[in-house]
């Protein structure tokens, strides 16, 4: 007994060790987690079914970026203890704060949009119209915030969450041609046409979107994470971005190998089902759309709270119900509009409720360089950063990736103006 | 009045009427008992060159170019020193603590009056309509009804009323507090769930270990293990000897075993021991909830004598109101209000005045079992006994309704991620 008791002793720098690290991990892997959300998963699906293994080179890359992103935000939360808009109100004044953040409402509507258009998806799976569903999901999601308790219904949705390791045994069950995945993985390709740029967009605007910045940084302060734990959240930044990728990278495998090869457009969520054929058989349908309704509601509840929050911490409205609803009725006010609008766009007659997705992702694509700089600007700076500001390599890195943003942003609108120029 | 806002930007011109540049920053001093900082100096920049311009050299601030009164290679510039507030860089647009509303709000602009030939900062603007002016849309603004109310609901707050926070501060505010410390703990309890933790622990560090320790009693346990992380050990034992037992065990029960074993070794033994067995009980039972200060006489003294006894113990007790009698062999054997001793004739028995039918709940007995006791026999707080009725603690009204019905600002929205 003695002798386990020392060893359990002996065990202690370890232990504190690897209790510092359990209690730092969390944001980056919860964030990579809501990354695949409906949209994402949509995205991932729609880019493997239309394009095979063309756009897989891409995924190598979409990683390191995200890793450079995401550490740089848990930098950012981690060294100032304050939120990015908080932030961006503090550095850069009223006027490009208002400018910010009336972008990020917009994109973030079109994306709350997107969620709901996953919640009537994965219904319209067992048959139940999209007029009963979405309004169900918004009323649900607005009363979880209100009445429920957030903490606890977060773990179930990231449980429920791994239903999507399912296309990784699919994607391997499908049995693609490694040899040709392998290939694709290291051989860049290029098409300037419209339907490609934009799946490229699209693809990077849904892996490194801009709320999920806004997202991870405020989760990071919340948890109260200290300077001296700094390398233990790089781990989970990391983990969380390698998880992220791999699952994305398996959803685009299943899907080019079973609907691609068959020569199918994905044009709606039962086509994108398809993919899990091999390992859930005639169930894939009913799997897949247990999975993208969680992710959807996942994220549906997520997004317009991650919006409000950000709005009222730039411009100091209350954000909290400490006190009384009519203290943080702009708060309401902002929650409430989002969720309501973003069900009752969905109710629109859309053709496709997938092209509504990835509109949305393709947004997110678009405001991501804006972003970029200015988290580029706000940990380059040395009197809020301390010595925490970024290396030169970092730094060009980060300007590399914003620039071909903007350039992919403006040859798609030069594309969608005069479609041929670039073929001709 | 004008605000900061409009002299941002504006140019700066000297004797000759040439532009040295326009307005980037603004400095201000407090000066003696006044509690307004005073307007010192001012930059003006030109590209990257900038130059600070004491208010002495400044003719005309409140004006559309600003105008000196001397050439530019007589300015001698100013030198900001430790006591120097930096407005614009420090303080507008973050932000700051109301301490009248108590709450924390963010800077939209400052109000600078002038009392004869001295600027100060008046009032902070944190109102939606300062936001529209510094976004150029003050027409909009003025055609908004006006509440016309001042105070907090109107969104000015009286530099008086403000306190900065910790991280922006000049170094005259490096023991902040003074307003702080006034508050109501619950009331500073509100204010630290509103900020960040890291703010929160800045805020933390500057206080007092009685206001501290008053202040965490007000705050969940899980909030106030992050509160304390990264506060050394001995402070956090002293804070603990500060707090009730009864609070104190329900922190040490939230840390982890290592800590909590180590904090209780530097606690002083009277009051680890206390906090010790208070620990030993679950935390829903009435031993997991009561505290141990409380008062009790021996049954065979007199009223006068009772009295007394009180004077000398009611420091510490948590609840006076009753007083426990106990025997030899600490069992209760009958309760007093303190009324009833306060009127009784001097010279009386306890044991002929003393309540003998005591109303009691058990060690094991749970939460909403003290809950309803209290409720029923309309009590201040009750008395906690084992098997052989020896009296262990009290549990107070409070502290048994608390889980049942959540104070005011628990109500406050989840913490949004974790």
């Amino acid at each position: 007994m003695n002798a386990i008791r020392l060893f359990w002793k002996r065990l202690k720098p370890y232990r504190t060790r690897l209790a510092l690290l359990l209690a730092v991990v969390g944001p980056g892997i919860i964030t990579a987690n809501v990354d695949n959300d409906a949209a994402g998963i949509t995205s991932y699906s729609v880019a493997g079914g239309n394009y095979g293994y063309s756009l897989l080179w891409m995924m190598p890359l979409v990683l390191i970026t995200l890793i450079i992103v995401q550490e740089m935000s848990a930098r950012l939360g981690i060294v100032t203890g304050k939120g990015l808009a908080d932030l961006i109100r503090e550095s850069l004044g009223v006027r490009l704060t208002t400018l910010i953040l009336s972008l990020l409402v917009i994109v973030n509507l079109a994306n709350t949009v997107s969620e709901f258009a996953g919640v009537a998806a994965s219904m319209e799976i067992f048959g139940v119209s999209k007029f009963i569903s979405v309004p169900l999901a918004a009323a649900g999601v607005w009363l979880l915030v209100f009445k429920g308790n957030y903490k606890s219904i977060e773990r179930i949705f990231l449980i429920a969450s791994s239903i999507y390791l399912a296309y990784i045994v699919s994607g391997i069950l499908a049995e693609p041609d490694w040899l040709e995945v392998g290939k694709a993985v290291i051989t860049p390709s290029f098409d300037f046409s419209f339907g490609y740029v934009m799946m490229f967009i699209t693809i990077i605007g849904t892996t490194i979107s801009p709320w999920m910045q806004f997202y991870q940084q405020a989760s990071i302060v919340d948890k109260g994470i200290k300077v001296e734990d700094y390398r233990y959240e790089i781990i989970d930044v990391v983990v969380g971005s390698i998880f992220a990728v791999v699952v994305a990278g398996f959803i685009l495998i299943a899907c080019a190998a079973t609907v691609h090869e068959k020569g199918i457009t994905i044009e709606t969520a039962q086509d994108a089902a398809m993919a899990l054929g091999p390992v859930a058989g005639k169930y894939a349908q009913t799997l897949f759309a247990i999975g993208l309704l969680n992710a959807s509601i996942f994220s549906a509840a997520i997004l317009p709270l991650s919006t409000s929050y950000s709005v009222c911490e730039a411009f100091g409205w209350e954000s909290s119900l400490s006190r009384d609803i009519k203290d943080a009725k702009i708060f309401f006010v902002i929650y409430t509009t989002l969720i309501v609008l973003g069900a009752s766009i969905i109710l629109l007659p859309i053709k496709s409720l997938i092209q509504a997705m990835m509109a949305s992702q393709t947004l997110n694509g678009i405001l991501l360089p804006i972003i970029l700089i200015v988290m580029l600007h706000l940990i380059n700076d040395r009197r809020l950063m301390g010595d925490f500001t970024m290396s030169r390599w970092f730094n060009i890195l980060v300007w590399i990736t914003a620039i071909f943003l903007i350039l992919l942003a403006i040859t798609l609108m030069i594309l969608s103006i005069s479609p041929g120029l670039f073929t001709s | 009045m004008p605000y900061a806002s409009q002299l941002m930007s504006r140019p700066i011109a000297d004797l000759d009427g040439e532009v040295i540049g326009s307005l980037s920053e603004i400095f201000a001093q407090q000066i003696g008992d006044i509690s307004h900082p005073k307007i010192v100096a001012i930059e003006a920049k030109k590209g990257s060159r900038s130059l600070y311009i004491s208010i002495h050299d400044v003719v005309a601030l409140i004006a559309p170019a600003i105008a000196l009164n001397k050439r530019k290679k007589d300015i001698r510039p100013y030198k900001p020193g430790e006591n120097d507030l930096y407005l614009i860089r420090d303080v507008l647009d973050k932000q700051i603590i109301d301490t009248n509303g108590v709450r924390v709000v963010r800077v939209n602009d400052l109000e600078i009056t002038r009392v004869e030939n001295d600027f100060f900062i008046a009032n902070v603007d944190t109102s939606s309509s300062g936001l529209l002016r510094r976004l150029g849309l003050s027409a909009i603004s003025k055609r908004l009804p006006s509440k016309g109310k001042r105070g907090t609901e109107s969104g000015i707050i009286s530099w008086e009323d403000v306190e900065l926070l910790s991280g922006d501060q000049p170094m005259r505010l490096k023991v902040p507090g003074e307003k702080l410390a006034e508050l109501h703990p619950a009331d500073l309890a509100e204010i630290l769930s509103d900020l960040s933790r890291q703010e929160g622990r800045d805020i933390i560090e500057s206080l007092d270990i009685e206001t501290l320790a008053d202040t965490l009693e007000e705050v969940e346990p899980d909030f106030q293990v992050s509160l304390l992380e990264g506060m050394d050990d001995e402070r956090v034992a002293d804070v603990l000897e500060e707090m009730e037992p009864d609070e104190a065990a329900d922190l040490l029960a939230e840390l982890p075993e290592d800590r909590s074993q180590e904090l209780l070794e530097l606690m002083e033994d009277e009051e680890a021991e206390d906090v010790r067995k208070l620990l030993s009980y679950p935390v829903d039972t009435a031993g997991g909830l009561m505290t141990t200060e409380y008062i009790t006489i021996p049954p065979d003294i007199t009223a006068e004598q009772a009295m007394a006894i009180l004077r000398e113990q009611g420091e510490d007790a948590e609840v006076y109101y009753y007083i426990y009698v106990l025997d030899s062999g600490e069992h209760l054997i009958g309760v007093l209000s303190l009324r009833e001793l306060v009127i009784a004739q001097p010279q009386t028995k306890i044991s002929d005045i003393m309540v003998k039918r005591v109303v009691t709940v058990h060690l094991e007995d749970s939460q909403d079992e003290c809950a309803q006791s209290v409720a029923k026999y309309d009590l201040v707080a009750i008395p906690v006994v084992d098997d052989d009725k020896v009296l262990h603690g009290i549990v107070t009204a409070d502290d048994a309704i608390d889980k049942i019905i959540p104070t005011a600002w628990k109500k406050r929205l989840p913490r949004l991620y974790h």
